[in-house]
């Protein structure tokens, strides 16, 4: 062990660890943030693309920032400002019927119209339910104490969409097939089929979400998300964290059976009777700490791969062609999902190892919102398409990329001969990044139980319920672990 | 698990099915075996006092070996298995993640990175899953017979048949006997020896013993008469008397509970389950012990009555002719552990006699006899 002993080690610099470490830093902890790469922020990462372009990649806007963090960790004051706040939904449909979801709910009532009036007719008592109940969730996905009992008339809808899938509830509500798909395209996050019972509540906790004081929305910070991670790396400095980049750790030290270290690929061992990962449960379990010692039952239970993923596509474009038909605002988040049949289609393709015969995607245009992305007049466009096969072969790559292309093209004529360069990283590559996203929806669990691991003193900082960075999971492991010591 | 047919022959079977007079067999782990050849009674008598020959294929025996053999098996089992020596062996448990005892196995260490484990149950697809955590792929070992030599004569037999038998309780030696190559081991619960040898040598080995044991009145026993001796010393046995854990996180049996403590080493901290096992060894209220009664044997899982409540229940129970008188285990609370304590049980109705009966029993320490000696002749 070397003589500079810590108080706690985290591992991985994402969202979660940052978080963690300012927050156990803040208490006074002298705290050891080591990352593998060579830059801080895991998924919050904007890469170079081509002369002058800058293009997110990994998460390309924010929904589920843990106001508490940005507020607490004065996050404003180290540089995190929005420029977008609330980015409106845009589900593209054929031949220009789209369903424009905004904030104001009348709005979109006018804007649902033209697809079905009876949509639109519904549409104020779904928003007003799914926000209603989202808000009465909160505590259970933000507080680390077990929440309090929700309302009869809560608990009861809680209770019947655990068992729904988010198909069948706006089925239930809507008869437009653009708008369900566009809606359930959240429902499909960690490899979920609108279809699978209990994909509904993916619908809820997205909605439960606040960003800028604005509920259910997503935003764009300037310069991306990245601008995220350096308002939290900027904070961990200011609180004294020591962060050490391509320290790359190698496994959990283990003394009397309980976390006492890390020991560092350079074969530099670190003694601290915390620590953190902000690694995916399985990594953690499975590959930090010694093989067994979270249990094989545990470890079992942890073994399996997922089989799809979702793979992401950016565009130096140079120009940006308008949409056919209705307007939408190109700040928007936009959803290419036709029917939520070829969503549960695309699930099995993706499933089954071939390509979806119908993607279902997610795009933003981050120069709608922050023009100096890219030079004057021209434009990026940052594509998420979700299922795919995890395991990607090249040819489905170099396929995917024409077919991305094309289906833009599609909604935006001219768009397939404005593409300057184009970037496809498969589910693998964003893997070798980031690592594997082994964290799939424990949207029931509560903080503890996602936290805590079966080894005394190491701690989850990255398990947040849904995929996404947040920072909750961070905040609320640091209080566990320090609560726990008292 | 590898795909085999429903029941197995031994590579003793010939043999047995010479001998086995009443066609008595029955089945475990998949395998053919006689229940008895002749009389159970007087098979379990002879291993307490000449020597006896028994089919021991059905046990399940795992070869583990690699380079990461020793983590994976000290992480396993409640004992350390890093402190064996090639040539040595310990008994131990291994447990569930939440402490419920999965198996009992003797592991052996045949070499550096090559090890044994020897179990009366099979637990291949939790165990295989645990070592591929551990880049280890164990394997079954198919080919290979065992016979137990148990009795006061079973080292006068094994040296009347030309082998060494020089090996302290829990070793075991490979040995080169007149063209065949056995293992010679003292593992097993009757205090005596096992040979094991390859498929094809099991006729060959097989008489080369009766013949040697000819002079101490050899007898092949049959798998009632070896469980009457488990019973007689004490040993509770899965699938007769308990249910090993299988679920993924069952807390029950714990070893307290089926008297294996003793199998669990405190000073070792790393092995699967052991927090379970601390919580279990202060909440276990049960405890195995013995209970003999005066006249007929109750049914398995009778329960037990203090006062009339419950306060456990009989498990497997025989008619002891060492002991001439009818014994079982049973598991009781550690209140009514005490010798002596008189407990109440009904006994099923018999044909004569439709009503039911209660009878008395006096709960006894265990065992109720050691293992033969194998060294006393």
């Amino acid at each position: 062990m070397s003589a500079r002993a810590f108080d706690a080690v985290v591992v991985g610099a994402g969202v979660g660890g940052l978080t963690a470490a300012c927050y156990l830093a803040r208490s006074g902890r002298k705290v050891l943030l080591a990352e593998a790469r060579n830059r801080l922020g895991g998924r919050c990462e904007s890469i170079a693309l081509g002369e002058g372009f800058t293009a997110p990649l990994g998460a390309h806007e924010l929904h589920a920032l843990d106001p508490r963090v940005a507020r607490e960790l004065k996050l404003a004051r180290h540089g995190l400002k929005f420029v977008v706040r609330g980015m409106a939904l845009a589900g593209l449909g054929h031949g220009g019927r789209h369903a424009l979801i905004v904030r104001d709910v009348r709005d979109t009532v006018r804007n649902i119209a033209s697809l079905s009036r009876a949509d639109a007719d519904a549409w104020p008592a779904f928003h007003a339910e799914l926000f209603a109940l989202a808000r009465a969730l909160r505590p259970r996905w933000w507080e680390a104490r077990p929440p309090k009992p929700l309302a009869r008339r809560h608990q009861e809808v809680f209770e019947a969409l655990r068992h729904v899938s988010a198909a069948a509830w706006l089925d239930s509500r809507f008869e437009s097939d653009v708008l369900k798909a566009t809606l359930a395209f959240d429902a499909t996050v960690a490899g979920y089929s609108p279809y699978e019972p209990g994909s509904a509540l993916l619908l809820v906790w997205r909605a439960a979400q606040e960003m800028c004081g604005l509920q259910g929305v997503s935003a764009w910070p300037m310069g991306g998300p990245a601008a995220l991670a350096a308002a939290l790396a900027d904070a961990a400095k200011a609180q004294g964290v020591e962060i050490r980049t391509g320290a790359a750790v190698e496994h959990v030290l283990m003394q009397d059976e309980a976390a006492a270290g890390v020991a560092l690929a350079s074969g530099e061992s670190i003694a601290a009777p915390l620590v953190f990962s902000s690694l995916s449960r399985r990594a953690t379990l499975g590959r930090l700490a010694p093989a067994g010692a979270c249990g094989f039952e545990t470890l079992a239970a942890l073994a399996h791969e997922p089989v799809t993923g979702e793979a992401r596509i950016v565009l130096a474009l140079k120009s940006l062609p308008p949409f056919n038909g209705m307007a939408v605002p190109a700040t928007a988040r936009f959803v290419l999902a036709e029917r939520l049949e070829s969503q549960a289609a695309a699930w099995s393709a993706a499933h089954a190892g071939r390509l979806p015969d119908e993607l279902t995607l997610e795009f933003v245009i981050p120069t709608a919102a922050e023009a100096s992305l890219a030079p004057h007049g021209q434009h990026v466009a940052s594509v998420l398409v979700r299922p795919v096969p995890a395991a990607m072969s090249a040819a489905m790559k170099t396929q995917l990329t024409a077919r991305v292309t094309a289906a833009l093209d599609a909604q935006m004529s001219g768009l397939a001969g404005s593409v300057a360069s184009a970037e496809t990283f498969t589910p693998a590559e964003l893997a070798a990044r980031y690592g594997h996203p082994g964290n799939a929806v424990d949207i029931h669990s509560n903080w503890n139980q996602r936290i805590m691991t079966t080894i005394p003193g190491l701690y989850l900082c990255g398990a947040e319920p849904v995929p996404a960075p947040s920072g909750r999971a961070g905040r609320i492991a640091a209080a566990l672990a320090l609560g726990g010591g008292k | 698990m590898s795909e085999r047919p429903f029941v197995l022959a031994t590579p003793f079977h010939v043999r047995a099915a010479a001998l086995n007079r009443d066609n008595a067999w029955a089945v475990r782990n998949g395998f053919t075996l006689s229940a008895a050849y002749d009389d159970a009674g007087d098979e379990a008598l002879a291993a307490r006092q000449r020597v006896v020959l028994a089919d021991i294929s059905w046990r399940w025996r795992l070869a583990v070996e690699g380079g990461r053999a020793v983590e994976f098996l000290s992480r396993l089992l409640t004992r350390d298995p890093a402190k064996l020596e090639p040539g040595q062996a310990l008994k131990a448990l291994w447990l569930g993640d939440k402490g419920g005892v999965r198996g009992a196995c003797a592991l052996a260490r045949y070499g550096r990175e090559s090890f044994r484990v020897v179990s009366a149950a099979e637990d291949e697809t939790w165990i295989f899953r645990a070592a591929a955590a551990f880049g280890l792929a164990p394997a079954p070992v198919a080919d290979e017979g065992g016979l137990a030599i148990v009795g006061p004569y079973a080292r006068a037999t094994l040296a009347a048949a030309g082998l060494d038998a020089d090996l302290e309780p829990l070793g075991f030696r490979k040995l080169f006997w007149r063209g065949l190559d056995v293992t010679l081991s003292r593992w097993g619960e009757h205090g005596g020896y096992e040979i094991w040898c390859q498929s094809d040598d099991g006729l060959a080995v097989w008489d080369r013993l009766m013949r040697a044991g000819g002079d101490f009145g050899i007898q092949a026993a049959g798998l009632a008469a070896m469980d009457l001796l488990d019973i007689e010393g004490g040993v509770a046995r899965p699938g007769r008397d308990y249910l090993l854990a299988r679920e993924a996180f069952a807390a029950s049996p714990s070893p307290v509970a089926l008297g294996l403590e003793r199998l669990v080493d405190d000073g070792w901290k790393g092995f699967n389950g052991r927090e379970g096992w601390l919580r279990s060894r202060l909440t276990e209220k049960r405890r195995l012990a013995g209970i003999v009664f005066e006249g007929e044997t109750p049914a398995p899982f009778t329960p037990l009555l203090r006062e009339g409540s419950a306060i456990g229940h009989a498990l497997s129970s025989a008619y002891s002719p060492a002991m001439r008188r009818a014994v079982a285990l049973a598991q009781v609370d550690i209140s009514a552990i005490a010798p002596g304590t008189v407990l109440s049980l009904t006994l099923p109705p018999g044909r004569d006699l439709p009503e039911l009966r209660t009878a008395q029993v006096r709960v006894a320490d265990l065992p109720f006899l050691k293992p033969p000696d194998p060294i006393a002749g």
